[in-house]
């Protein structure tokens, strides 16, 4: 359903991937850590390897609890599917689009 | 009197002679609501404007002086606590532009809704929305002589990340049609939703010893029921006028319902986390004002026109164990970059929430909390250092979960032109997917950030462009209200209490 308007009612999205160039939104979330409201927002660009995204990005962010350990993080998933990445694929290798959300989880060192 | 309120409101109408009506009224027409007799309109409160300005004026005459005695008294230091006055930063932040964009929309529609009694209605709850927004500012402006976050709030409100979820309501309701902007703020907002907002809020701040606030919540209550009835009266008159009316009225319930419970969630994490004294739960407060008024009182009359409870009704009581501790997780979580200071609850403050969420609080929300304080007691405090994802339509952070599992978030996703939409709710997904050309406009305050238009990359290039200062936000125990409200009452044992924060 369109909106009911007087004029024609057309207006361009706000954060089109247009308006980030070479860089894209990308949302992350910790799966099974309430610590963290909800997922991450982060702009970064499509080329970033992932394994640069994983220790430069997810990281820091992660490390905002004190218990993260980044020797645990694995089960990485792209929207609902699994994805076995290697760290040298870049985001649009592995079809991370703009406004992707990828999932991870920590499986405690034995 | 009868008479005397027909010749300053009805007789005051008059047809048009050289334009044509729908010249003079465009906008009553292309929403699709038929009105054939305007006349048919019940007035709502027979009150004729001299009327209207007397009683008003016998109101704002006792609210300052209860104001005056308050600031002559240092009325401020006889709070519950210095962090209460978080719950009323919010209300001057978010609440109070709100009850100003009402005013401009109500005076809109005193122009251009067809009926003399309907425009002279909307006149007066124009007034009424003024008088809301002044003596707010009036009552809250005494508290900013003494503490952090109260400074620049309207700035804040077109700015501030947590902000976009009050301004983004009703920026929408305002760009919509007239009739669509009577259900969603007139009915959905005031008429369902407005005792969750302002009586726990007024009740919460009698508790709490704020006498100002409680005062202007009953003067402004006793106006509110005025516009409750307006919002009912509103909503009957178009479901008489036809009977194709009933499926866009029934439209506009469910999308309003939803957007204003979203935006009440804030009043829940107010409610059950931020009063030091607090006054009843959120879901107390839901099961009475919203359960049983609203859908065992009001929604069996709407039956017999044809309207049914909103879509989406099962998810928000389904949510009602959960909903402010969600929110004040996000609250909590990002406080650093917020007009407005958070703790981690008390042992006391947990009891008390695991009594009024015995389903819930142990098992979901306690070990959060209990991880929080462990960090505190070894030096710590822990934010959450970067953006959260925000929901495309009520602009929330994604932190609400699915309705039959309270461990999983949840998300819903959407593609229109090629490009993902993210939602967090049933609600929310069926109110962006109804009209997505309105919702990809949203202006969400992270991808703003992202763009480079808040200021700057950094965190304190953002916080400068929000107008938040030092001591408004970040963690309550060491924060420049706390230390003052703590030397403050030293001092008040040798008989001085007149600080003021900066000294401090």
């Amino acid at each position: 359903m369109a909106v009911k308007a007087l004029y024609d009612y057309d207006f361009p999205s706000a954060d089109r991937a247009e308006l980030f160039g070479d860089d894209q939104l990308v949302y992350v979330h910790w799966d099974g850590n309430p610590f963290f409201c909800s997922a991450a927002a982060f702009r970064v660009p499509r080329t970033m390897p992932f394994g640069t995204f994983v220790s430069d990005v997810v990281g820091p962010w992660a490390a905002s609890d004190p218990d993260f350990d980044p020797a645990t993080v694995g089960g990485w998933r792209l929207f609902d599917d699994e994805i076995h990445a290697s760290p040298h694929a870049s985001l649009a290798d592995l079809g991370v689009g703009h406004k992707g959300l990828l999932h991870f989880s920590t499986v405690p060192a034995a | 009197m009868k008479e005397r309120y027909s010749l300053l409101t009805r007789d005051l109408d008059w047809e048009p002679s050289y334009v044509p009506r729908e010249k003079l009224y465009p906008f009553t027409s292309y929403e699709g609501i038929k009105v054939h007799d305007w006349d048919g309109w019940e007035d709502p409160f027979r009150l004729t404007v001299d009327a209207y300005y007397k009683y008003q004026a016998e109101k704002d005459k006792r609210l300052y002086a209860v104001l005056d005695g308050f600031a002559q008294s240092q009325g401020h230091l006889t709070l519950s606590d210095a962090s209460y006055l978080n719950a009323i930063k919010l209300f001057i932040q978010g609440v109070t532009p709100l009850e100003y964009a009402a005013h401009r929309h109500f005076a809109y529609l005193a122009r251009y809704l067809e009926g003399p009694a309907p425009r002279f209605a909307a006149l007066c709850q124009s007034v009424d929305e003024l008088r809301h927004c002044q003596t707010q500012i009036h009552t809250i402006s005494n508290y900013n002589k003494y503490y952090s976050g109260f400074h620049s709030w309207s700035k804040m409100h077109d700015r501030v990340w947590y902000l976009s979820v009050p301004k983004s309501l009703f920026d929408d309701a305002m760009s919509a049609g007239p009739f669509e902007f009577l259900i969603s703020i007139s009915f959905s907002f005031e008429y369902l939703l407005t005792n969750l907002l302002f009586v726990p809020f007024m009740s919460g701040a009698s508790f709490n010893g704020d006498m100002p606030t409680m005062s202007f919540g009953f003067s402004a209550q006793s106006d509110e029921s005025r516009h409750m009835t307006l919002g009912l009266e509103a909503i009957k008159f178009l479901l008489e006028q036809d009977e194709d009316n009933v499926p866009i009225i029934q439209d506009w319930i469910d999308k309003w319902f939803w957007r204003a419970y979203r935006m009440s969630a804030l009043v829940a994490a107010m409610m059950d986390y931020m009063l030091p004294r607090p006054v009843m739960s959120w879901k107390e407060a839901f099961e009475l004002y919203f359960e049983d008024q609203m859908l065992g009182g009001l929604f069996p009359d709407l039956e017999f026109y044809g309207i049914k409870p909103p879509r989406h009704v099962q998810q928000a009581i389904a949510e009602k164990d959960r909903l402010s501790h969600e929110v004040y997780k996000i609250l909590h979580n990002f406080s650093f970059a917020a007009a407005f200071t958070t703790s981690t609850p008390t042992q006391d403050h947990m009891r008390w929430l695991s009594e009024q969420y015995p389903e819930t609080f142990d098992r979901y929300y306690r070990p959060v909390w209990e991880k929080h304080e462990r960090i505190e007691a070894a030096g710590g405090r822990a934010f959450v250092m970067g953006l959260p994802q925000l929901c495309q339509v009520c602009q929330i952070p994604m932190a609400f979960t699915e309705a039959d599992d309270p461990s999983r978030i949840s998300y819903r996703r959407s593609q229109f032109r090629a490009e993902t939409f993210h939602t967090c709710s049933d609600g929310c997904q069926w109110i962006f997917e109804r009209e997505p050309e309105k919702y990809v406009q949203a202006w969400l305050p992270v991808h703003q950030i992202y763009q480079g238009n808040c200021g700057g990359p950094t965190v304190p290039d953002v916080l400068a462009w929000y107008g938040i200062q030092e001591g408004d936000n970040g963690e309550f125990k060491g924060s420049r209200d706390a230390l003052a409200w703590t030397a403050w009452h030293a001092e008040g044992t040798t008989g001085s209490s007149n600080g003021v924060a900066k000294e401090v």
